[in-house]
């Protein structure tokens, strides 16, 4: 079974207090942006690809009264799933990492995955060392679950299942600079970070 | 089933066996804390496994070993909107993997990050499968327009901590690179 995708973010986006959320290329970004219209605390890492965990991870690092949301693609995260190797070592207690799993290449046209029949991503995560590892496949049962997964302290992954997104979905209305000073400039303020007034 | 029994780590099992300079080492450890480092991402290589040893041990950084340079792009960029000073650290083999991250994260986002590679491939190098960093690195650097500067004996280690603030300065990815003859202690 699989959630519908849009419907999955958006039961993150009811259930989101005040974490920071990195999203990966193409679709989390584009209908994370569409579902919370959100400028300040997401940074939409649309140019990467695999590497969206360990952006989030070194905000959770330099952040620790933060609590961090990733999304990964399964298309991303096939690319890289060593970021895992790294997480594990990391084990950041504020650091939850969603990988959303569609089983294609949901924004080059969901050109297929290679493995998608197969591919267990929640046995990787735990073959990693990884504990805390959760897997929904319906909008109920990520509900039900959201608490444990998601609330309780400590690194997890969470795979969520997904239907591949249909139609083109656009991407937020900001170049690169204006998500770098949005998001940084609320880190400033909410946590008392210095870091484009830093001097060099 | 058991887990298999944890081993000795790399970097401490390299920094006895190599005849890198460890005070070589410590003094890059130190020119970094001065400039304001303290995430260090590492990938392994030959030449810096003293290096990498001494951040390892030293308190005043958080090392993290990553699985690739892709993650170490990544985990500094992420660590830069956090107001965490970081670098990633690693061979010239691994800067030949990254036009990818750079372009795509730091320089569409014009997020700063500082790199400190080895000088592979240099004429010293007797190594023929890093033929390939003395022919090209050069030209991959300036394709990109990625500012670099080379460190090549003691009195030029200050570089380091000017190579990083002007990553910040033009909020782009700077690179120090580090000859073989410093490492060795020879320079």
């Amino acid at each position: 079974m699989a959630m519908p995708y849009r419907e999955c973010l958006a039961v993150l986006a009811a259930q989101r207090r005040d974490e920071l959320v990195v999203t990966s290329a193409g679709n989390s970004s584009e209908l994370w942006h569409g579902i919370t219209g959100d400028t300040e605390r997401t940074f939409y890492l649309e140019a990467s690809m695999s590497m969206a965990s360990l952006f989030a991870a070194g905000l959770a690092e330099g952040i620790p009264e933060a609590q961090v949301w990733a999304f990964s693609g399964d298309g991303a995260f096939c690319m890289n799933p060593g970021m895992l190797m790294v997480e594990r070592d990391m084990d950041l207690p504020n650091l939850k990492h969603f990988l959303l799993s569609n089983r294609a290449y949901g924004s080059t046209s969901n050109v297929p995955l290679p493995g998608r029949a197969q591919n267990d991503y929640a046995a990787i995560a735990r073959g990693f060392g990884i504990e805390r590892v959760w897997s929904f496949e319906t909008l109920g049962g990520l509900e039900q679950g959201f608490d444990e997964a998601v609330r309780s302290p400590g690194h997890g992954v969470i795979v969520l299942e997904l239907e591949p997104v249909t139609g083109k979905h656009g991407s937020p209305p900001m170049d690169g600079p204006e998500v770098k000073f949005r998001f940084g400039r609320y880190i400033e303020r909410t946590y008392n970070r210095t870091i484009f007034s830093a001097p060099v | 089933m058991n887990a298999p029994p944890a081993q000795a780590a790399p970097a401490q099992a390299d920094r006895a066996a190599s005849r890198y300079s460890p005070e070589v080492a410590a003094a890059i450890a130190e020119e970094c804390a001065q400039a304001g480092i303290e995430l260090v991402a590492s990938l392994p290589d030959d030449w810096i496994a003293p290096t990498i040893a001494a951040f390892d041990g030293d308190p005043r950084f958080r090392h993290v070993p990553v699985n690739r340079e892709e993650s170490a792009i990544g985990l500094c960029s992420g660590a830069f909107l956090a107001g965490t000073g970081a670098m990633a650290l690693m061979g010239a083999s691994g800067l030949m993997t990254l036009v990818y991250a750079i372009t795509k994260i730091n320089y569409t986002y014009e997020i700063p990050v500082f790199i400190l590679i080895t000088q592979r491939g240099s004429l010293d190098d007797v190594a023929k499968f890093h033929v390939s960093n003395g022919l090209y690195l050069d030209q991959v650097m300036r394709s990109i327009d990625l500012p670099n500067v080379t460190i090549d004996s003691r009195n030029r280690l200050p570089l380091i901590g000017e190579a990083y603030a002007h990553s910040r300065k033009i909020s782009r990815p700077t690179v120090a690179i580090l000859s073989k003859k410093l490492l060795l202690g020879l320079a």
